[in-house]
């Protein structure tokens, strides 16, 4: 469990990091937080030969709220996220998600984009990047471009970000006093990965359902949205009963696999149960300030 | 009030009983600790373990010539190249009807499980040794993996062994009391099969080994991670042997000053033990031999050459951050890497990673039991049958063989209830998985499927499990045997009725029902859950040689102690300290011994050049009888000597002496008192000594009474959500009793540890191998040890039974977790209103059981 030999470099501008990993390509990999990388290095899974620390990257160190998004930098750490007022205020969905990822020994260390490039699909911010229809911001030598959440996530550990990119930060739509939701998951201890989750998204004005999003992580090889199980809800009076009606188109669509942690039956139940009960979580918090 | 008690109090400061701060916490605390990858000499090269991917594979060719080119190594050693300069592994420990294969520290021919050890690389860094592994080339053969104890059961399958019959390595009967009578006579017979999965002991530092080369005299100075520094000195030497028997023996032979003090060492011992001897059973040695002859030629090589040997290794144990079992064993690791050392003449040091942990630093409790209870329909138990099947792994563990665990069923099984008649079968089954150590309560896994069928059987009758207990268990004056049908003696220690009344005081069986309605309110279940137990700890003097005749000739303790010059006092103990917090109760039994503080007292443990002999070092919980109790008794005995000599110098008589906080007086005098540093300068100065102790005291102690039983009843509440299966442990109690308390806080520290595990092996915790026996629990991703937020408050009420005898604290150490995996599955059970026959639930299969999903095919 010691990482193999690799070549450190520190950039002191994001230009030079973009200018290393034109350079180095797939051989390349960007430091963020360690969180993920070291451990996978550690393991020799397919460790990379360059190291690109962008750690000291000022430019990629802040949170910007605009009218219409919170764009949050590469460097910021979940911690950070998680403390924001802003985040809280403009894109809760964000700030509900952190508290489950991993322990706050990780979340001092890791970064919320990080987590994204990463990956993983049994991770929280990916999904809540689907369900608020997240905007990633990619740049490389050659320049930058943005690509839309339900392009940027295409396999297990796989996304749209090309061998010489580096994600730049991510770009969490602002809502208003009419939305809120809510990240609910089943793990198997505190802080653990999910064994299923759901963020979910509720606009409700006049008692009506006006928009809807459910976006579930560890259920399949990316995170999944179900747009049949959220046009079940739209226009209808928020309840138990419309909740129970999205729940069951979610466990009649999806179709996870098992592990050594959950059985896809155990999956694919608590898909069910926790559409029902992040739906009525995100609807108890909507106007109730974060 | 025990004689114990009033010494303490007359004799200084009273430490005995106080719930004192741990000694070792400070150092701890401030990352002071010296642990095995602590000691940084100077020149260590590291080591690293090519290990097979493979769970079951015949090896056609290794090349490990690219790793050896790799600068920074220095060597790369084939399997092969170890074992040719090394000694098998030969059962230490057998039993009749039990043959325990032979193996090398390495494998070289055939892999046996995953992560079974085929090269050992020595590098300059552990990272140079890790690249290394990485260019080593083994050619393997795939064979047929036997992952399940059924398919071990199985005629036909692929041996792991040539000359075992199939994977079964051993089957035992033992039949106590007339049991066919008991089984026609009852009114009913009810049958059920339950099954443990596999766990890992998971101390905080995995295991290590760090060998130091003397570069002139090639003495080896082994720092290791073990529980019983001795048996790892012995059995290094012993594995190390070189030369051929016949040299040896002639070279023994030549050495008269040796030969003599052998033999007459020899003559003692069989003089002492006679008795001891003539009943060891020896029916073991005979079913080995009869499989595998060269047992014998091994054992003679190995033994001639201790005898002829000029030097031994030392071993060192230091700090050592937990074990719970895994650290007594001597592995095959700790072999290779002193043989590579030696070979190499330069200090070799190997860490274990947790992954490699994890694959083999020591697995457990892969168990099933097929019970049978022949009761009438009042709930009186009759006769019980077990049928048990343990599944050791490829590796039999060394020296304490899982055959021993059997023999512990056999003993404990009936557990605190009367019975007319038991009789056990257990079947040791062989399979392509990691090494069986001992964990924490090795035998556990019957009070667990005992504690389990009691319910169910009262289920079946129509009682509660409350009623099926008291209708049963022992009670003093009422229904308390003189010992045990399985033969170890009982006195008032047995105290489990005692616990088990005082849990359901506790228990508020009113409220519980308004609990488990509210519960259902919320789509919860709600259920408790009780269990019982005795273990011996120490025991009565019958225990062993209950377990196996023989067995009792490796259990005493030995016990030293001496005074220096400058009145410094110095307990001895061949325990090896890991977690138990020896450091801090033997300097309370010492000091109050004394009459002195605790920080007056110093503590040498660990090292094998300074400690007395020990087989067991610390293990089965008996670091506070048995190593607490010769520190007592030594401790008085230098004590009498420092008041005869104090006597003299005040002019006093002896009977007058009195010393309090180190102030040694006559009894009413103390303005006029002198100092241990005194009394031992008086004595250095008589004698004109200066680097020998002033005062000096050894001897052997085997424990007290005819008890010596540590007993709890552990009470469950559990809260199981039914929509997603997860739990919560509103309330957890302990009722407990091992005796006269010596730090209440250790002892609540022991309980609360053993629980914390007995929580993780129901919920959390599992070796989880599949049917081809790869390991897919390989990093705490997926072995999940519970957290801080995992375990609840657990409450402890301590009942503390004194007999008359001293020295009467009880063992505490591995009770928590002896108690919790019954109490729990009990609890579940309840809650969920089925029968639960399995101890690992995690929330699938807890919603699998409750009828929410379907179960996987
Ligand atoms: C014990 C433990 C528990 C955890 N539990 C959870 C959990 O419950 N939920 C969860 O979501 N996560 C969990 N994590 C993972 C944690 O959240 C990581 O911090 C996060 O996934 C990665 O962020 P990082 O900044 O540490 O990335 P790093 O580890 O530095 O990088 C991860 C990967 O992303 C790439 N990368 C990082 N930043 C960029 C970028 N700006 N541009 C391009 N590529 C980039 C890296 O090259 C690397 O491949 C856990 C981790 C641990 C150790």
């Amino acid at each position: 469990m010691k990482n193999p030999p690799f070549h450190y470099h520190r950039p002191a501008t994001l230009d030079e990091a973009l200018a290393l990993l034109a350079e180095f390509g797939d051989d390349g990999k960007i430091l963020a937080g360690g969180q993920s990388l070291l451990p996978v290095m550690a393991l020799r899974l397919g460790p990379p030969a360059h190291v690109i620390d962008i750690g000291t990257l000022e430019e990629l160190k802040s949170i910007e709220v605009s009218d219409t998004a919170v764009t949050i930098g590469a460097m910021v750490r979940h911690a950070e996220a998680e403390h924001s007022a802003e985040v809280a205020e403009y894109t809760p969905l964000v700030a509900a998600a952190l508290p489950h990822v991993g322990h706050r020994a990780i979340r001092n260390r890791g970064t919320v984009v990080g987590s994204i490039a990463h990956a993983d699909s049994a991770a929280e911010m990916p999904a809540v990047c689907l369900a608020t229809s997240a905007t990633m911001h990619l740049a490389s030598a050659e320049g930058t471009r943005n690509v839309a959440a339900p392009d940027f996530f295409q396999g297990f550990f796989t996304t749209a970000i090309e061998p010489n990119e580096i994600l730049t930060g991510v770009s969490f739509p602002a809502w208003g006093p009419t939305t809120s939701g809510t990240v609910v998951e089943v793990s198997r201890r505190h802080g653990d990965y999910a064994m299923c989750g759901v963020a979910c998204a509720l606009d409700v004005a006049d008692n009506v359902i006006n928009g809807a999003a459910l976006a579930f992580f560890s259920v399949a090889s990316t995170p999944v949205r179900i747009a049949e199980a959220e046009n079940v809800l739209l226009g209808q009076a928020p309840s138990e009963a419309t909740y129970q009606a999205a729940a069951d188109v979610v466990t009649d669509t999806l179709e996870p696999e098992g592990d050594i942690h959950a059985t896809a039956a155990y999956r694919l139940h608590l898909a069910g149960v926790l559409t029902r009960r992040g739906l009525a979580e995100a609807h108890d918090r909507i106007g109730v300030p974060a | 009030m025990s004689s114990a008690t009033t010494d303490r109090q007359s004799s200084g400061l009273g430490f005995v009983g106080q719930r004192v701060k741990r000694v070792e916490d400070e150092r701890f605390l401030v990352g002071e600790g010296k642990f095995i990858a602590d000691l940084n000499h100077e020149g260590m090269l590291h080591a690293a373990f090519a290990r097979s991917p493979f769970a079951h594979a015949k090896i056609n060719s290794i090349d490990v010539a690219a790793a050896s080119r790799l600068p920074g190594v220095v060597k790369v050693f084939t399997g092969a190249e170890l074992n040719a300069v090394t000694n098998p592994f030969i059962p230490f420990f057998t039993v009749g009807g039990l043959y325990t294969p032979l193996y090398s520290c390495m494998s070289d021919d055939r892999v046996r499980h995953i992560g079974d050890p085929v090269a050992l690389v020595v590098a300059e860094s552990r990272y140079i040794a890790e690249d290394a592994l990485e260019l080593i080339e083994v050619d393997y053969e795939d064979l047929e993996a036997i992952g399940s104890i059924d398919a071990a059961l199985k005629p036909g399958r692929t041996q792991l062994w040539e000359k075992a019959d199939g994977n079964v390595l051993g089957e035992f009967t033992d039949t106590f009391g007339d049991v066919d009578e008991a089984f026609n006579q009852a009114d009913r017979v009810i049958t059920k099969t339950f099954d443990c999965p596999r766990q890992s002991n998971q101390p905080m530092e995995t295991r290590g080994i760090a060998v130091v080369v003397d570069p002139t005299t090639g003495h080896l100075d082994i720092h290791s991670t073990s529980q019983a520094p001795h048996f790892k000195k012995w059995a290094i030497a012993a594995m190390l042997v070189k030369d051929s028997t016949a040299a040896s023996l002639a070279k023994f032979a030549r050495n008269s000053e040796r030969r003599s003090a052998f033999l007459a060492a020899a003559k003692d011992f069989v003089a002492a033990n006679k008795e001891k001897m003539a009943q060891q059973d020896n029916s073991g040695m005979v079913s080995q031999l009869k499989k595998d002859p060269s047992t014998m030629l091994h054992q003679l090589r190995m033994g001639a050459g201790l005898l002829a040997a000029d030097d031994y290794p030392t071993v060192m144990a230091a700090d050592i951050g937990g074990a719970f079992g895994s650290k007594g064993p001597v592995a095959r690791e700790d072999v290779a890497v002193a043989a590579a050392a030696s070979e190499l003449g330069r200090s070799v040091q190997w860490i274990e990673d947790r992954v490699e942990n994890l694959l083999d630093g020591g697995q457990a409790r892969e168990e099933r039991f097929t019970m049978s209870v022949a009761v009438d329909n009042d709930g009186m138990l009759k006769g019980l049958r077990v049928d048990a099947v343990l599944d050791q792994g490829a590796y039999t563990g060394f020296p304490v063989a899982p055959a021993l665990i059997a023999l512990l069923w056999k003993v404990y099984f009936p557990g605190p209830y009367n019975l007319d008649a038991f009789e056990i079968t257990s079947k040791i089954v062989t399979t392509n998985k990691g090494r069986v150590v001992p964990y924490r309560g090795p035998w556990a896994n019957e009070t667990w499927a005992r504690e389990r069928m009691l319910d169910l059987v009262a289920a079946e009758l129509g009682l509660t499990p409350v009623e099926i207990r008291s209708r049963n268990v022992m009670r003093e004056g009422v229904s308390m045997p003189d010992a045990f049908i399985t033969g170890p003696t009982i006195d008032e220690t047995m105290s489990v009725a005692k616990t088990f009344d005082r849990a359901l005081e506790m228990i508020d069986f009113d409220q519980l029902k308004r609990d488990k309605a509210d519960a259902e309110g919320r789509g919860h279940r709600l259920g408790l859950g009780i269990a019982s137990y005795h273990e011996a700890a120490p025991g009565p003097p019958n225990f062993f040689s209950s377990v196996q005749p023989g067995t009792d000739l490796f259990v005493y303790e030995d016990g030293r102690a001496e005074i220096g010059t400058d009145g410094t006092i110095r307990m001895f103990t061949s325990q090896s300290p890991h977690g138990q917090s020896h450091q801090t109760t033997y300097k309370q039994v010492a000091a109050d011994e004394f009459g002195v503080k605790m920080e007056d007292v110093e503590i040498v443990w660990g090292d094998t050049d300074r400690t007395q002999f020990s087989f067991l070092g610390t293990g089965g919980s008996r670091g506070g009888p048995m190593g607490g109790g010769v520190m007592r008794m030594t401790a008085r005995e230098l004590r009498q000597q420092v008041e005869k000599v104090a006597a003299d110098m005040l002019e006093a008589s002896v009977d007058d002496i009195d010393i309090i906080d180190g102030n040694i007086h006559v009894a009413g005098v103390p303005s006029r008192g002198i100092s241990y540093a005194d009394v031992a300068g008086k004595v250095a100065a008589d004698r004109n000594i200066t680097d020998e102790p002033a005062f000096m005291e050894a001897m052997k102690y085997e424990g007290v009474g005819n008890g010596g039983w540590s007993v709890a009843t552990h009470v469950a509440w559990v809260d199981i959500d039914l929509e997603t299966g997860e739990v919560e442990i509103p309330r957890y109690l302990v009722v407990e009793d091992c005796g006269p308390i010596i730090n209440p806080g250790v002892v609540d520290g022991q309980v609360r540890g053993g629980v914390a595990q007995g929580i993780g092996a129901v919920f959390y915790e599992r070796t989880h191998y599949d049917d081809n026996a790869n390991l897919m629990s390989t990093t705490y991703m997926d072995y999940l040890v519970p957290t801080a937020m995992e375990i609840p408050n657990i409450e402890i009420e301590h009942m503390e039974t004194l007999t008359e005898g001293e020295n009467d604290a009880r063992g505490t150490g591995e009770g928590g977790m002896i108690g919790a995996p019954a109490a729990l599955t009990n609890a579940v059970s309840d809650a969920l209103g089925v029968q639960v026959t399995e101890q690992y639930l995690p929330p699938y299969r807890l919603l699998e059981l409750a009828g929410v999903i379907e179960p996987e095919k």
